[in-house]
């Protein structure tokens, strides 16, 4: 002990020396825990847990969109679906009503043809009637005129409808 | 140099290569002649005084600079001052404006930090790791840094005025033995108390085990003698494992002492003697080992420790005769 204690003093060893060594280790101990382990520790376990977090998050959000994407697909094949059946709806009501129309125009435009027709015929006959009272009445009086006598009311009246009965068949 | 005026590199162009080249050989030659080694071989060469470097006169025990309130400061308690205000202002520095997305400083630090920890959590698992990566790490870099900062200008050619005479102002820290005594001291208390802490009192008993040796005893005198006697032996064996465990414990503060202070006076030394006998470039390959040699002494004096803690509280060594 005695030759040890000689050697380490030979060496340099003095006690305040020694004690302040101690101290100062001591004090960047002290110091390093506080300004540099726990920031850095803290900053470490924080960082691994954001990246740990993160990564979570990220395969989650990829299982949301390829799970997002596979709805949409399936969202999308039925619009199309839908959108299909619409169009046919659409093109056979549109078809329906271009058959109803040209029907309805069809029956109107003949409804007055005939109309038109009966009417025409209507119109022809009044016509002709009031001709052939008109010719009977101007036949008599010419007939007055050029024979100058007064024939009997009925033998006159026989002229008249013979001459009457050659003319329709005349006329037709 | 060959190679660097080959690739032309630098950093700079061909011709201020060649010039850089030539004004390193120069430095050669001249420091060569200025060394005591050049100037034996070729005295008809007379350069100025100045170029040559002082005789080195290394002195073991540190100098004393000055007394605060009485207390003797020697100039390695002021590098070790350095050595912590240095440390502190970089890792404070660094640490408060730390993000979480870090910079490259912070990313020094870290990696430095996350090293230090893994290497205390591979040694001595995560609960363990956790609680002597502190010490562990604050040894590593008081060491390393105490080590690499003595290189630097200024240590060893800085000198005061004292009462004693002109002596050096700043001295590496590693140098004084004090230190290394120091930090073993410390690195033996952390050791003795993880262990009690951990294992209690069975911890005393892995260096005071005279349990076989009295249950010997007692079986004797129930008379049986036979067994007690064997069980005797066996129980003095176990005691006197037990008092070369603990003087071990001790030895061990010397070995880490002498091995750190050993290794950095020597590197000191080392030093001196290259710059005196050959001085400016061929000190330089020294300058880069003795960094290296830095870094070795601080992973061994913090490994060490981190071995020594984990034996400590490891129930490994259980003794069979409980």
């Amino acid at each position: 002990m005695e030759a040890l204690i000689r050697i380490l003093t030979s060496f340099g060893v003095t006690w305040p020396a020694l004690i302040a060594q101690v101290v100062n280790f001591v004090l960047l101990l002290v110091l390093l825990h506080l300004f540099a382990y726990k920031p850095v520790m803290r900053m470490l376990d924080e960082r691994s847990r954001r990246i740990r977090e993160s990564m979570e998050q990220t395969e989650l959000v990829k299982q949301q969109t390829a799970q997002a994407a596979e709805e949409t697909k399936k969202r999308l094949a039925q619009a199309s679906l839908e959108g299909q059946e619409i169009l046919n709806r659409a093109a056979k009501t549109g078809e329906e009503m271009r058959q109803k129309t040209l029907q309805d125009a069809k029956e109107a435009s003949e409804a007055l043809v005939q109309k038109a027709r009966s009417e025409i015929a209507a119109e022809r006959d009044e016509a002709i009637d009031s001709v052939r009272r008109e010719f009977a009445d101007l036949t008599i009086l010419a007939a007055e005129k050029v024979i100058s006598r007064s024939l009997d009311k009925k033998a006159h009246q026989e002229l008249i409808d013979r001459v009457l009965e050659e003319g329709e068949s005349l006329k037709k | 140099m060959a190679k660097r005026a080959k690739k032309g590199c630098l950093g700079c162009s061909f011709p201020l290569a060649i010039g850089l080249i030539v004004l390193f050989l120069a430095m050669f030659v001249i420091g060569f002649l200025a060394g005591p080694i050049g100037s034996k071989m070729f005295p008809a060469i007379q350069l100025p005084e100045w170029l040559s470097v002082a005789k080195p006169h290394p002195e073991l025990p540190a100098e004393v600079v000055f007394h605060l309130f009485g207390f003797p400061v020697s100039n390695s308690i002021i590098a070790a001052w350095v050595t912590v205000i240095v440390v502190i202002l970089f890792f404070g520095l660094v640490t408060r404006r730390s993000k979480l997305i870090p910079g490259r400083l912070q990313s020094i630090i870290e990696g430095l930090l996350g090293w230090l920890y893994d290497f205390c959590k591979n040694v001595a698992g995560e609960a363990d790791g956790r609680k002597f990566f502190p010490i562990v790490a604050t040894i590593f870099i008081f060491v390393a840094f105490n080590a690499w900062l003595g290189l630097l200008p200024g240590f060893g050619s800085i000198t005061v005025h004292t009462a004693e005479g002109e002596t050096h102002l700043l001295r590496p820290a590693n140098t004084d033995i004090n230190v290394p005594l120091a930090l073993a001291l410390i690195s033996f208390v952390f050791v003795e108390y993880f262990g009690l802490r951990a294992r209690g009192m069975r911890y005393l008993s892995k260096f005071f085990n005279f349990g076989a040796f009295f249950g010997g005893l007692g079986l004797i005198f129930r008379g049986k003698v036979m067994g007690g006697l064997s069980k005797m032996f066996l129980g003095f064996i176990n005691a006197f494992i037990g008092i070369i465990e603990l003087l071990s414990e001790f030895i061990r503060i010397l070995s880490f002492t002498f091995r750190l202070f050993g290794n950095m006076t020597a590197g000191e030394i080392l030093l001196l003697a290259v710059m005196f006998l050959l001085p400016f470039l061929i000190a330089l390959p020294f300058y880069v080992l003795e960094l290296f040699v830095g870094f070795v002494q601080a992973l061994i004096f913090g490994g060490l420790t981190l071995i020594f803690l984990t034996l400590a509280v490891t129930h490994k060594h259980e003794e069979g005769a409980h």
